[in-house]
């Protein structure tokens, strides 16, 4: 303050425009304690310095000194503006500063990233999670239907299994599943695998669907009971449903990121048929799985030996599936998953 | 002090820098002195903010970048500035995104909800365009005096209910001539102070720029479709690159029909006894673009304010003034505020209101 009043801060050049027409007025701008004084040829007002206001600061930009009646003042000389300003006490908002301070301007940017992941990773599996059971069931068969009918038309084929064998299947399942107590909606369906090969998953709405090849891959029929089980799992858990709406959530970003909202509904269904569980989904599915054998008076086992076979099933042709809601597709590696069965099998003993 | 208007104590009547070019107009012209680096800082502050409020902060966000790009845009030694309010701006994103969620969904819910709401939409859109084209002039700035659009709803239904609907029974055909419409009712009804706008683009001259537009998309289409033809009889897979060729044609279109409107619509717009010069290179403009597409999707985005920068310099640097008198003589108009409503549902139906 006492700096100020022994030499006081030179006068700022400036256009002033009254707001009535468009000439502009070279004045001077000077500040005595908190009153903003102009001057020019023919003009000159003094004016509170709380009772203007000034536009922040954008680079080379005209900074703007705004008057209540609507007149203006534009400054272009920075330096001479800052050091007039140095002693009024007058502060830039936060967010102007952060705007032009290359730290803070990082520091935003790894925020943006960070909470983008965070979102992704917790966020919307959370919300997955707590909007799956009120989703309509008649969107959920919707989806489900298009999806089937998607994977048919391009990749499935009707199963070639004798009538007797699937019907034989089917009751073991219904039987196996109803032991299980509240056993939600669900429906088995054969299909011949094609390109999926030996395959088995479930749609959201409880259609559970297995290949020929994994029919014929297992031993016996208890082997296939065991992975039809696992997918019963992520049926009662709305696997299915969690994993649609986190891809169509992830669709809904993705669309408006590039623009284009208008593919969004042409993208759900095969959002969902591109989607695999995650981890703890296959996890909970397995657990679901070894608990209902082990009620049943099976053993886990089954679909450890199930688990391996479809592994060297598929490595063997040096293909990793194409994806779709596959078995072995998913994060958790075979072998893992076994070791987690075998371990849970002891505990259960 | 150095005060650029008294040092020249010539014979001049009221210290005026314009008049003492006498008979020969004087050109000004319009600088852009905005930078990627810096405008990045108050995007990605944006972004963030928007995000974490989210999006209510969008509002305030779009005063800041418009102010960015107001001020930076200088004629004749001022600057432009922007004066919308943020809260004005916020209600009439609500009100937008309600009706674009009602659009969404009533489809979804049935055919005939859907064609209500598309009803509804008809009869409200083109008001809330008018009430846009108001906002953004009323707010928009230079030498203290406000810019104005004085366009009626009579005018309003015409060129965004009646003229869209002829182009569509047309078939297209009559598509420039509603563009050379649009543009008279936007300028036409412009003013700045109480100065008018006016524009005089004939229908042909609109029919001229689609017609070149739409012959080389037809001949593009052709070779490529010709091209890609006779790859794929030895090799199937060279189908693939039809689509990319496609993309890369109407690349090509865009900046082209982009650089003739800005040159044309400038070109025959006077203010006053004042007129404009555009000379926009369509070769330039899409070499901008282009790049500019380049480096948006190799930085995910990250280019995004830069491109903004540079496409927004060079078109804004391509427009000169040429004067025919002083610009001291503006006087202000009436004043009267405006909702913000109309601008905002423009915003999020993607209309574009642009030049």
């Amino acid at each position: 303050m006492s700096t100020s009043r022994s030499e006081p801060a030179p006068p700022v050049a400036a256009l002033y425009f009254d707001g009535l027409s468009a000439r502009a007025h070279a004045v001077t701008l000077t500040l005595d304690g908190a009153t903003l004084h102009l001057n020019g040829a023919d003009v000159s007002r003094s004016d509170a310095l709380e009772r203007v206001r000034l536009s922040e600061p954008m680079g080379q930009a005209a900074r703007l000194i705004s008057y209540a009646d609507g007149a203006h003042a534009e400054v272009r000389d920075h330096a001479a503006l800052a050091r007039l300003l140095q002693d009024s006490g007058h502060r830039d908002h936060a967010f102007v500063r952060w705007a032009f301070d290359p730290r803070m301007v990082f520091a935003m940017f790894a925020g943006l990233l960070l909470a983008g992941w965070f979102a992704w990773q917790v966020g919307l599996p959370w919300a997955a999670r707590m909007a799956a059971p009120r989703v309509p069931d008649e969107v959920v068969s919707a989806m489900s239907t298009q999806a089937l009918g998607w994977l048919d038309n391009r990749v499935l084929t009707a199963s070639t299994l004798s009538v007797q064998r699937r019907q034989t299947l089917r009751s073991a399942f219904d039987a196996l599943a109803a032991g299980e107590g509240s056993a939600p909606r669900h429906s088995l369906q054969f299909r011949h695998g094609g390109r999926m090969r030996a395959n088995a998953f479930a749609l959201p709405d409880g259609t559970i669907i297995v290949t020929d090849e994994l029919v014929d891959l297992a031993g016996d029929d208890d082997e296939v009971l065991a992975v039809l089980m696992h997918e019963l799992g992520h049926v009662r858990a709305r696997h299915g449903v969690r994993m649609l709406l986190q891809g169509s959530a992830t669709a809904l970003f993705m669309a408006w990121y590039l623009g284009d909202v208008s593919s969004l509904l042409a993208t759900a269904p095969t959002a969902l048929i591109q989607s695999g569980y995650s981890r703890s989904m296959e996890s909970e599915a397995d657990d679901f799985a070894a608990r209902a054998l082990v009620a049943q008076g099976r053993s886990p086992e089954l679909l450890v030996s199930m688990l391996e076979k479809l592994a060297r099933a598929h490595g063997e042709s040096g293909d990793d599936g194409e994806g779709y809601l596959d078995w072995l597709s998913s994060h958790p590696d075979t072998g893992e998953r076994i070791a987690r069965l075998r371990a849970r099998e002891f505990a259960v003993h | 002090m150095n005060n650029p208007f008294e040092s020249s104590h010539v014979p001049q009547p009221e210290g005026n820098p314009f008049a003492s070019a006498g008979a020969l107009p004087q050109t000004e012209v319009l600088v852009f002195s905005g930078r990627g680096a810096e405008y990045f800082g108050i995007w990605i502050v944006n972004l963030v903010l928007t995000v974490l409020t989210l999006g209510i902060y969008s509002a305030w966000a779009k005063v800041r970048r418009m102010q960015y790009f107001y001020r930076h845009t200088t004629l004749a030694g001022a600057a432009f500035d922007y004066h919308g309010d943020p809260r004005a701006i916020l209600k009439g994103r609500i009100i937008g995104f309600i009706l674009l969620l009602a659009y969404n969904a009533s489809f979804q819910f049935s055919l005939i909800a859907g064609l209500v709401v598309v009803t509804l939409l008809a009869i409200v859109m083109p008001a809330l365009l008018m009430r846009s084209f108001r906002f953004r002039a009323r707010n928009t700035s230079w030498r203290g005096l406000r810019f104005g659009f004085g366009g009626d709803s009579r005018g309003a239904y015409g060129v965004f209910l009646m003229w869209p609907a002829l182009t569509l029974f047309s078939l297209y055909l009559l598509g420039p001539m509603w563009h050379q419409r649009l543009k008279r009712y936007q300028f036409d009804n412009a003013r700045y102070g109480a100065t008018a706008f006016s524009i005089n683009a004939p229908v042909s001259a609109f029919y001229r720029v689609y017609g070149v537009a739409v012959a080389v998309f037809l001949l593009g289409g052709l070779a490529i479709g010709a091209f890609v033809w006779s790859l794929a009889r030895g090799n199937p897979s060279a189908w693939i690159a039809g689509p990319f060729l496609f993309l890369a044609l109407m690349l090509f279109i865009q900046p082209y029909l982009s650089a003739r409107l800005q040159n044309l619509v400038w070109n025959s717009m006077r203010l006053g006894p004042h007129r404009f010069v555009s000379r926009v290179s369509a070769r330039r403009l899409y070499a901008i673009m282009l790049t500019n597409l380049i480096g948006v999707v190799c930085t995910l985005g990250l280019f995004q304010p830069f491109a903004a920068i540079r496409l927004a310099r060079y078109r804004l640097e391509s427009v000169t003034m040429v004067c025919d008198g002083s610009l001291d003589d503006f006087v202000a108009g009436q004043s009267q505020d405006v909702a913000a409503i109309g601008e905002e549902t423009a915003d999020l139906f993607d209309v574009d209101i642009a030049l």
